[in-house]
């Protein structure tokens, strides 16, 4: 009996909450996936509810495929952050053509049992994508049209051989002009490798339909298989696999998740960022955009510290796909916000993949394989001596 | 008319009721008319066990579990119909009853004291601790995770086949159990999104695919406390052929498990390992065909008479460190678990049990995560 005592403190040490003895939550603003501050009751159990359909896992029983690339949203982009290139997939298309009738735009690389893999057909334009983040858009649906579009210079009218423009793209159908970027007409394009998607509903929406294979109330019919030889005929379950509610919780996740914070301000990180403002980086990884008005108070006229400007560049024949995406040419891509890099190895087990195609595994090799518009910078970064070099590199990996 | 007539029929019934024997049942081998009923002396002995958990676990600092769970209510039945008959089942309520299910009903026939005849739905002799894995007798909460994973404890099955005991030695005994069995069904790669997971293939009470499945176990116990265990369960577990038609691939499932276990004093030794090799469909590049776990466990015995109310009191303090491998084929996808508990066992058929544990996932892309528990339970055969 005189242990008991004992044993009752070491109980209620254990149901207080002993961080020690229990496991304690990461320090705040190091991860992908932990909303803004400060949202609302509300907001935050449909957060919850946004998080569980982020990961959830669909089974065969449950709609996954005929065709798919991953079972969840969280099989892709781990943590919420980018993916890894045995995650990556294809686009492809055939000039202006999706090839939606060949299974387009997105080749899935899985098949559920018994249903033929899907093969590429021939002669397509083909792009291999890796998974980019997810948290962040909500602040960059944000920000005001006019913001973005003060930064285009599509004939380089400064002479400074940089010349952003914007990817003006139709959208779906089903996003109604509520949702920004939806609406009849051409709308900008913010998201995605090569701008070439103008909300997060449409994202969300098509990322279900196409990566898993579960249809939802705004795209209800299964993905088109040209090779099944008329057998993947669909996977057995009802359409549409889910419904509108679960795609727009989903949407309000995402757009309620925020960058992570910045890391420790050294003094060689101030001199990496100078560094990268000399350098002409920040021409187009432009470190702030103010957002506008938005239904999210967390979200509007907040600063957005993408370092982004969200508009297409020529980057040059190196890291050309040649495959037209929407006003898109084969050489243009969005410039890629950097928030966030400090975090990158930490949700892929270590290892870092930069780039559209994670085929860079350092942020040297990422620099260096800039060219196009950006080939200015990367010599003005080949340019500066070692420190210099590892200064900018730390400024980068403080994002 | 109608209702002389009715009048008439039930006259007739009754009659032809006071005119049988006093002990004829309405239905032959109804509910009224079973073995154990008409027999006389209590040859059916009824038990069973309980067990209630309070769990307390959290996930990088987050709560993930805070409650009461009334884990399982089983009841147990077991007859000796005659010498050489006998007949056992067990019938578990889980969670409340949210899973209800007969675990075992077996029917055994002695034809030599070293072979016995088995059929009905067994408990697969699929390593030691499927085999002995009621809560009163395990000095921890929680089953070890590769008795959960792999070995998907507790694992029964429609089955017939035979098990008995050879002596070569004063000291040492042979035990074997051999059946053939309904195995697992497609659950295997399709029953959870996380991938292959064996657990979700169980429940095959009638054949799937028309092909026996294997199981069976080995014990090898050089003198009483010491014994190492081999057992195997091979079998495809998905329908290839329907209508004599060839639907699909033939799949097989082949589980290993060593066990062992030692005991010297007041200490014991146990463990398990096993391994499972799943033939899986190419295409879907989403199941896993290779998975394996181990446990070893310490436990130690003291403070018998440390309560002079409960002579036959006495602790237990548990060291078990667990692993599963859920894809071996790569880093990561995995989770370790360290517990550490003490229990108090007021009778030898009752405890009470804390235990703390410590857990570390690895999920496919080979990120941390960390987990910790603290466990309070009870348990008891009636």
């Amino acid at each position: 009996m005189r242990y008991f005592p004992a044993l009752f403190v070491l109980s209620a040490l254990v149901l207080g909450g002993c961080d020690a003895i229990m496991t304690d939550t990461p320090p705040a603003g190091d991860d992908f996936e932990s909303p803004f501050d400060g949202l609302s009751n509300k907001l935050n159990a449909v957060f919850i509810e946004g998080d569980e359909n982020f990961a959830k896992a669909f089974t065969i029983e449950e709609g996954l495929g005929p065709i798919f690339n991953n079972i969840s949203c969280e099989g892709c982009h781990p943590g919420d952050g980018r993916g890894s290139p045995e995650l990556g997939f294809f686009r492809f298309s055939q000039g202006a053509d999706l090839a939606l009738d060949r299974g387009g735009a997105q080749h899935q690389d899985k098949a559920i049992p018994g249903v033929p893999l899907e093969q590429i057909p021939a002669g397509v334009d083909r792009s291999f994508r890796l998974p980019p983040p997810v948290f962040g858009v909500g602040l960059i649906g944000a920000i005001p049209e006019a913001t973005i579009l003060a930064n285009e210079d599509p004939d380089d009218a400064d002479g400074n051989g940089i010349s952003g423009r914007a990817n003006w793209v139709i959208p779906a159908s089903y996003v109604s002009p509520d949702h920004v970027g939806g609406g009849s007409g051409a709308q900008l394009g913010r998201f995605s490798r090569k701008a070439q998607v103008t909300s997060v509903l449409q994202q969300v929406a098509e990322a279900y339909h196409q990566d898993m294979g579960i249809t939802n109330d705004f795209l209800p019919e299964e993905n088109v298989h040209a090779q099944a030889g008329g057998i993947a005929l669909g996977d057995n379950v009802a359409d549409p696999e889910i419904s509108a509610s679960t795609v727009l919780e989903t949407v309000l996740y995402v757009r309620l998740l925020a960058p992570p914070a910045r890391g420790p301000i050294t003094p060689q990180v101030e001199r990496g960022e100078t560094l990268f403002q000399q350098s002409q980086c920040a021409t187009c990884h432009i470190p702030t955009m103010r957002t506008g008005p938005s239904p999210q108070a967390a979200l509007g006229h907040v600063d957005a510290h993408l370092y982004s400007d969200l508009l297409l560049h020529d980057m040059g024949p190196g890291l050309a796909d040649n495959r037209p995406d929407g006003d898109a040419s084969g050489q243009e891509w969005r410039t890629t916000p950097l928030w966030g890099l400090r975090l990158v190895p930490d949700f892929l087990g270590g290892k870092a993949f930069y780039m559209h195609d994670g085929q860079s595994t350092t942020l040297h090799d990422a620099i260096v394989r800039h060219g196009g518009e950006a080939a200015a910078s990367k010599d003005a970064y080949l340019g500066l001596d070692q420190a210099g070099q590892d200064a900018l590199i730390a400024f980068l990996e403080s994002l | 008319m109608l209702f002389r007539i009715l009048i008439a029929m039930l006259v007739l019934a009754a009659a032809n009721v006071w005119g049988q024997e006093k002990d004829t049942p309405i239905v032959r081998g109804g509910i009224g008319d079973k073995p154990f009923i008409k027999g006389t002396g209590g040859r059916t002995f009824l038990g069973g066990y309980t067990e209630a958990h309070f769990r307390y676990e959290r996930e990088e600092g987050i709560t993930e579990e805070l409650t009461f769970d009334p884990k399982r209510f089983n009841l147990f039945t077991y007859t000796p119909v005659s010498d050489r008959v006998r007949v056992a089942s067990e019938l578990e309520f889980e969670e409340g009853g949210e899973e209800i299910k007969i675990e075992i009903a077996v029917l055994d026939f002695e034809i030599h004291p070293a072979i016995t005849f088995r059929g009905g739905i067994i408990l697969s002799p699929l390593g030691r601790f499927n085999l002995s894995h009621d809560s009163p007798t395990n000095d921890l909460t929680d089953r070890p995770l590769v008795s959960t994973e792999i070995i998907p404890t507790a694992l029964s099955e429609g089955g017939m086949g035979f098990y008995g005991s050879i002596h070569p030695s004063a000291q040492g005994r042979i035990t074997y159990e051999v059946y053939a069995v309904n195995g697992f069904n497609e659950g295997v790669v399709g029953g959870e999104a996380e991938g292959t997971r064996i657990a979700a293939g169980r429940g095959n009470f009638e054949d799937n695919n028309n092909r026996p499945a294997w199981v069976g176990r080995l014990g090898l116990s050089p003198r009483p406390n010491v014994e190492v265990g081999v057992s195997l369960h091979t079998g495809a577990y998905n329908v290839w052929e329907a209508d004599g038609l060839a639907v699909d691939e033939k799949r097989s499932l082949t589980i290993f498990a060593l066990d062992w276990e030692a005991r010297r004093g007041p200490f014991e030794l146990l463990g398990e390992y096993a391994s499972a090799a799943i033939d899986v469909p190419e295409e879907s590049a989403i199941f896993q065909s290779s998975q394996q776990g181990y446990y070893i466990q310490a436990n130690g015995h003291f403070g018998q008479g440390w309560i002079g109310q409960l002579p036959k009191g006495h602790f237990t303090g548990v060291v078990r460190y667990g692993t599963v491998d859920f894809d071996a084929d790569i880093d990561g996808d995995s989770h370790r678990r360290l517990t550490v508990g003490i229990n108090f066992r007021p009778e030898e058929e009752a405890v009470f049990k804390v235990d703390y544990q410590r857990n570390w996932h690895r999920d496919a892309f080979d990120n941390p995560a960390r987990g910790a528990a603290f466990l309070f339970s009870a348990a008891t055969y009636f």
